[in-house]
């Protein structure tokens, strides 16, 4: 079964086209990858699926039910979480406070919403910095903790948008061998990345967008090979060699 | 002793010496500006509750003083209820009425909410002027006792406005470890990424707006009591929104004690230089407020309360003994 569908997904802003007719279904456990150059409307999409705007046209469904004009914060309590390209941890607060107000979304009681954010932590190899203060953290950890923030709210799809982007690369290693951990442990993701070693060793399925049009899908390595994809990264000139 | 243990102590010490004051200082002058030092920390703390908490900074917040007085006060002269009962009555309307302005403001950022809070609290003193003008309303001192919330000595109101304080603090407390508290906190940071985590964030500030709206009230029928004569200047100028406000930014937004640090600190300055300078230069007390703030925000900008907080661990540890592990 699709965890989520999305049917020709259009978004426009006024006259702008950000995303035309984008269709792809996200299934049970599974990772898929959402790649594509700077502006082809990657995070676009995902704040359409996450409800920040409601598509222009077409259909999302998430475990089959129409998502379309569902608020954000509704969203996340039926199972869906993301994390912010640009990293938006409460920063005068500890780590600690950081996870649990996600822990909150699945329980209303505050010892229990601190040892799911505890366990949260370990997870993620973060239970050393419960107790620092979000914004002392370096920009690692950053990106490690708007992970953290998302998993205590025990989503079913998880939305990643560039996670990776200004990690070194042990840290991007580091940060795929946590990701397939989670798929192991039941959950789908759905990623938006630059980082093609990261999505390439991470993603079942690959989909690749450009100036909002989904132009090719498939295996990583078919998604590498294909020729439009090299040519909307790399130019026209390159796509012969 | 557990250093947990030992950091609340002074607290408690704190509290008897609040307790047993009035039985030391017998000037009413003193008393009455004690009685006003708390009235200013209660509301205060009310006002954090979304000030604060929520990270918004609203500067009307003297309208719901105004409810809250004149409702009781109304009730009580036309048809003869109790203030407690008018209290409450006026609580509820202040909590609506807070509601009703939070509805379209909440959604304003920064400033411009601010200045909207402001153009509502105005527009409301000034309707109040229909209420007997600008000639106020007396509330004539006929029977004292309890019930009728009328005292001819200063110590029961002491002791009721030290009691409404501790109740305030004690719910901040409270709502500072729940899920609302952290809701607050979360959507006052990064709305956006509070929202991804499943917080309502406009449903949390009109809780916290409503509730804040009927504690201040509250303080509203308190004053009225206290001063048996209101007037919307009294009760309802801008000054009062202001005063609250450079109490909470200068003791320390969004944390329980900042309030009660922020009144303590200003409080004594504007009532001393009323006392003594307020015949040859009038306003002194503001000037003296604006320095404070200016330089609190250059050096401390999230109030003095961090600070002392932190010297006041590391005095209580020293006294106890206690060393922390290294």
């Amino acid at each position: 079964m699709n965890l989520l569908e999305l049917k020709n997904v259009r978004k426009h802003f006024g006259g702008i086209k950000a995303i035309e007719n984008f269709s792809l279904n996200v299934g049970e456990r599974e990772i898929v990858g959402l790649i594509g150059p700077n502006g082809a409307g990657k995070s676009t999409l995902f704040n359409c699926v996450a409800g920040v705007f409601p598509p222009t046209f077409g259909d999302i469904l998430f475990q089959g039910d129409r998502i379309n004009r569902q608020k954000p914060w509704d969203l996340c309590r039926k199972g869906l979480a993301r994390t912010f390209q640009i990293v938006k941890p409460f920063a005068s607060r500890t780590v600690l406070y950081n996870v649990m107000v996600g822990a909150f979304a699945g329980t209303d009681k505050r010892a229990e919403a601190e040892r799911r954010a505890r366990a949260v932590l370990e997870q993620l190899n973060l239970g050393h910095l419960a107790d620092q203060r979000a914004g002392n953290l370096t920009i690692a950890d950053r990106k490690r903790l708007e992970i953290a923030k998302a998993l205590a709210t025990r989503p079913r799809l998880l939305l990643l948008d560039e996670v990776m982007a200004g990690l070194r690369p042990t840290e991007v290693d580091e940060m795929v061998a946590i990701i397939k951990r989670l798929r192991e442990g039941g959950m789908t993701v759905f990623v938006i990345e630059h980082i093609m070693r990261a999505i390439m060793a991470l993603s079942d399925r690959v989909a690749v967008l450009h100036f909002g049009v989904k132009i090719a899908e498939g295996t990583p390595q078919e998604v590498a090979h294909d020729e439009r994809v090299i040519k909307a990264y790399l130019g026209d000139e390159y796509a012969a060699a | 002793m557990s250093p947990s243990l030992a950091r609340k102590l002074p607290l408690v010490l704190a509290a008897i010496v609040a307790l047993a004051l009035p039985l030391v200082l017998r000037s009413p002058t003193y008393l009455h500006i004690l009685i006003l030092l708390y009235l200013y920390a209660y509301l205060t703390t009310s006002w954090n509750l979304v000030g604060g908490f929520a990270g918004v900074l609203p500067l009307g917040h003297a309208t719901f003083v105004g409810i809250g007085a004149y409702t009781s006060t109304i009730l009580s002269l036309q048809y003869g209820i109790s203030p407690w009962i008018g209290m409450l009555v006026g609580a509820v309307l202040a909590s609506i009425v807070g509601v009703i302005i939070g509805l379209p403001t909440f959604k304003m950022r920064g400033a411009y909410f601010a200045l909207a809070t402001i153009a509502f609290a105005e527009g409301i003193r000034v309707m109040t002027f229909q209420i007997n003008g600008p000639r106020g309303l007396q509330i004539p001192p006929l029977t004292t006792g309890f019930a009728s919330f009328m005292f001819a000595t200063k110590e029961p109101y002491y002791y009721i406005i030290l009691a409404m304080l501790a109740g305030v603090l004690a719910l901040t407390w409270f709502i500072s470890r729940s899920k609302l508290g952290y809701y607050l906190v979360a959507g006052g940071e990064e709305p956006e990424a509070a929202q991804a985590l499943g917080v309502n964030v406009a449903r949390a500030k009109l809780i916290a707006m409503a509730m804040s709206s009927f504690l201040t009230a509250f303080a509203g029928t308190f004053w009225a009591q206290f001063t048996l004569y209101i007037h919307p200047k009294s009760v309802m100028s801008l000054d009062i929104s202001f005063e609250i406000a450079f109490i909470a930014l200068i003791g320390g937004r969004g944390s329980i004690a900042g309030p009660v640090l922020g009144a303590l600190l200003l409080r004594p300055v504007g009532d001393f230089s009323r006392i003594y300078f307020g015949d040859t230069v009038p306003g002194l007390h503001l000037i003296i407020f604006g320095v404070v703030l200016i330089l609190v925000m250059f050096f401390q900008p999230r109030g003095l309360q961090e600070p002392l907080t932190r010297i006041y661990t590391r005095v209580v540890d020293r006294l106890a003994g206690v060393r922390e592990a290294a």
